[in-house]
């Protein structure tokens, strides 16, 4: 905007001009203030939902871990989420049988309801990533098979296979629970011990607690059967070519899902998220553009004098246009910068006072949200500063100084 | 330009308004001398500002020549830049901004010039000195007297070394003895800085301070007046 850049003239000439720019929206500080708190309110939206979309995404990037496994089988007709045993245990190894199978094992999906856990903690009733029934959500698996659930390394130590008394937790339960390793607790009416804890990024498996299959299978009355089968692929086969395999080595007996697929219904919802934020935000874009320009236009109404005045000194055309629209601009970025500080705070607030929604999600910092609300709130501030800036520019310097 | 030149020169100047119904200027001619200092008087609607406006490049003429400090204004486009290095304005308002401090306005036209921020200070000081408000450079507008602000207006007029201030009645919202002391240093200044002063007023005290008084009626120059020289 100022021609004098091009010239290269003085920084102080510049800064002189810009602090102008900087001033100006200050003089009617009400008018600002709400032009400011309407797209505040925008960027705010954008960088919040930002934050949390962005931290589930990289949730379930990391359920895709390699190690774990590819595929889970399970009875067909039920979810991969049901509870209780329904698959024969022997089946694990007969799909470890077929081509392109690397490793598999039976787990035994259960949950407790126990009502010594809800005394514990006041939080496990809203948790929404309890188990089946409200309850905890407890998995037996062989000790030797962790790694299936994508659990490679562990705080404390893993159970053995023949206790009876001993788990493993998630972190998101254990924070939940306010439990840490050597700390018991009551499961089926039962003391046990938490030798390790565990965190694999996953938010549905953080969420669980592990104890041998054997155990488990004992207390649910479910002897020699499991509720999921876990097949992991070997490194060159195909994912999708295996889980057909193994939907017709068992027609009408088990259904295959992979994690890709569960990962896909994730981020569908996600993006579905996503999508509905872009629309939030756009129409917090437009309410805030609309407020920029009205904020503007009465601006350079009330200053029509002034805008007579700096034409009769010489200003151009174009040094007018250019202050009107800084201005514009500096009202959007100052609400960029507080709509910014109102997003982080608020998400890290929600997230700390509130430990069950916190495991879930990691709020995302990545810089392209940042980005994205700053472009967001400097194109609003371009856009709703160019008409009023036309207008002030081409105003006539003798009606202008006419002007009452 | 030696000094028997004529910084403006105006032949058979025409504006109009809503459609040629208001005949603002019919038919002005009007010669200036560089260094002159003249007043130009008549009834109010006679057409004073609007001469005043041509001669400044506020606005352009539908018929006529107006040729002011070598320049054609009814064919230059750089009027913004003529404006800027050729003409300082006075107004009856003192139309300084509000919210930048006395120093900060008299610097605002200089931000078309090539100065520096160095230049721009030493010379907007250098004239609020010449107009004695030193010691309130830092001070709002608002917190000056009609007169203290008269005074800032003075030396923004000033401040690019224009060849020719435009006063529009600078005296008319101030009371009579404060209206002297602006009179008195625009006479000064005029013949300090070399400046061409053309001054509209109503007061026939205030018109008699120039060098020669323009009668303007109907939006013509009635006669010429050589009053004091
Ligand atoms: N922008 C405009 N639109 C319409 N009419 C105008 C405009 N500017 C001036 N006029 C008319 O042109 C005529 C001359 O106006 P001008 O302002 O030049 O008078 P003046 O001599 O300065 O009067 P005063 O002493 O009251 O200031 C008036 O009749 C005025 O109403
Ligand atoms: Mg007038």
């Amino acid at each position: 905007m100022c021609i004098d850049i091009i010239k290269g003239c003085e920084k102080r000439e510049i800064m002189s001009f810009l602090s102008l720019v900087v001033k100006n929206p200050f003089r009617n500080k009400t008018r600002s203030a709400l032009a400011i708190v309407g797209i505040a309110i925008g960027i705010m939206v954008i960088v919040a939902l930002g934050m949390v979309t962005g931290g589930l995404k990289n949730s379930t990037q990391s359920t895709l871990k390699a190690g774990a496994a590819e595929i889970t089988v399970v009875q067909a007709g039920s979810n991969s989420f049901e509870s209780g045993g329904t698959i024969n245990e022997s089946t694990a190894a007969d799909i470890l049988n077929l081509s392109g199978v690397k490793d598999t094992t039976g787990i035994l999906r259960a949950s407790n309801t126990s009502t010594s856990i809800a005394t514990t903690s006041s939080n496990s009733s809203q948790g929404g990533f309890a188990g089946p029934g409200g309850g905890l959500s407890i998995t037996g698996i062989d000790s030797s098979k962790l790694s299936l659930l994508g659990i490679d390394s562990l705080n404390g130590t893993v159970f053995t296979n023949s206790s009876t008394n001993q788990v493993i937790m998630g972190k998101t339960v254990a924070q939940d629970l306010n439990k840490t390793v050597g700390d018991t607790i009551d499961l089926y009416g039962q003391n046990f011990t938490i030798v390790g804890t565990f965190e694999t990024g996953s938010f549905l498996t953080d969420a669980g607690i592990m104890m041998p299959l054997a155990n488990l299978q004992n207390l649910t009355s479910n002897q020699n059967k499991v509720s999921d089968v876990l097949v992991k692929v070997t490194d060159n086969a195909n994912v999708t070519t295996v889980s057909n395999e193994i939907d017709n080595a068992y027609p009408n007996q088990l259904t295959t899902t992979t994690a890709a697929d569960q990962a896909n219904r994730i981020n569908q919802g996600l993006s579905f998220i996503d999508t509905a934020s872009w629309a939030i935000s756009l129409l917090a874009i437009f309410i805030g553009a609309v407020g920029v320009i009205n904020t503007m236009i009465m601006s350079v109404y009330e200053r029509t004098r002034e805008i007579g005045v700096l034409k009769a000194v010489g200003w151009t055309d174009r040094r007018i246009l250019g202050m009107i629209l800084g201005e514009s601009i500096v009202l959007t970025l100052i609400a960029f910068v507080v709509g910014t500080i109102i997003a982080v705070v608020g998400v890290e607030l929600i997230l700390t006072l509130s430990p069950s929604v916190g495991g879930i999600i990691t709020p995302s910092f990545s810089y392209d949200i940042f980005l994205r609300a700053f472009l967001v709130a400097f194109l609003v501030g371009v856009f709703g500063g160019l008409y009023p800036a036309y207008r002030a520019s081409r105003l006539s310097p003798t009606e202008a100084l006419r002007y009452e | 330009m030696n000094n028997t030149e004529n910084i403006i020169e105006i032949k058979g100047l025409k504006k109009s308004y809503d459609n040629g119904k208001i005949k603002a200027l019919n038919g002005m001619d009007l010669e200036v001398k560089k260094g002159e200092f003249i007043s130009i008087m008549g009834p109010s609607g006679s057409g004073k500002s609007s001469l005043l406006n041509m001669i400044g490049a506020l606005d352009t003429a539908n018929e006529g020549s107006i040729m002011v400090a070598g320049i054609d204004l009814m064919k230059t486009k750089k009027l913004n830049k003529f404006r800027s290095k050729e003409i300082g304005f006075v107004f009856q308002m003192h139309n300084l901004i509000p919210n930048l401090s006395v120093i900060e306005n008299v610097q605002i036209p200089m931000f078309e010039t090539n100065a520096s921020s160095t230049e721009m200070r030493e010379r907007a000081l250098e004239l609020l000195k010449a107009v004695d408000l030193e010691d309130k450079i830092d001070q709002k507008p608002t917190k000056l007297s009609g007169g203290e602000r008269q005074r800032v207006a003075i030396a923004r007029a000033l401040v690019n070394h224009p060849s020719i201030i435009l006063a529009d009645e600078p005296t008319g919202s101030l009371d009579s003895k404060t209206g002297e002391v602006i009179l008195n240093l625009l006479k000064d200044l005029h013949a300090k800085e070399n400046v061409t002063l053309v001054m509209v007023t109503h007061e026939p005290y205030v018109g008699n301070m120039a060098e020669r008084i323009v009668n303007v009626l109907d939006g013509k120059c009635q006669n010429i007046v050589s009053s004091l020289s």
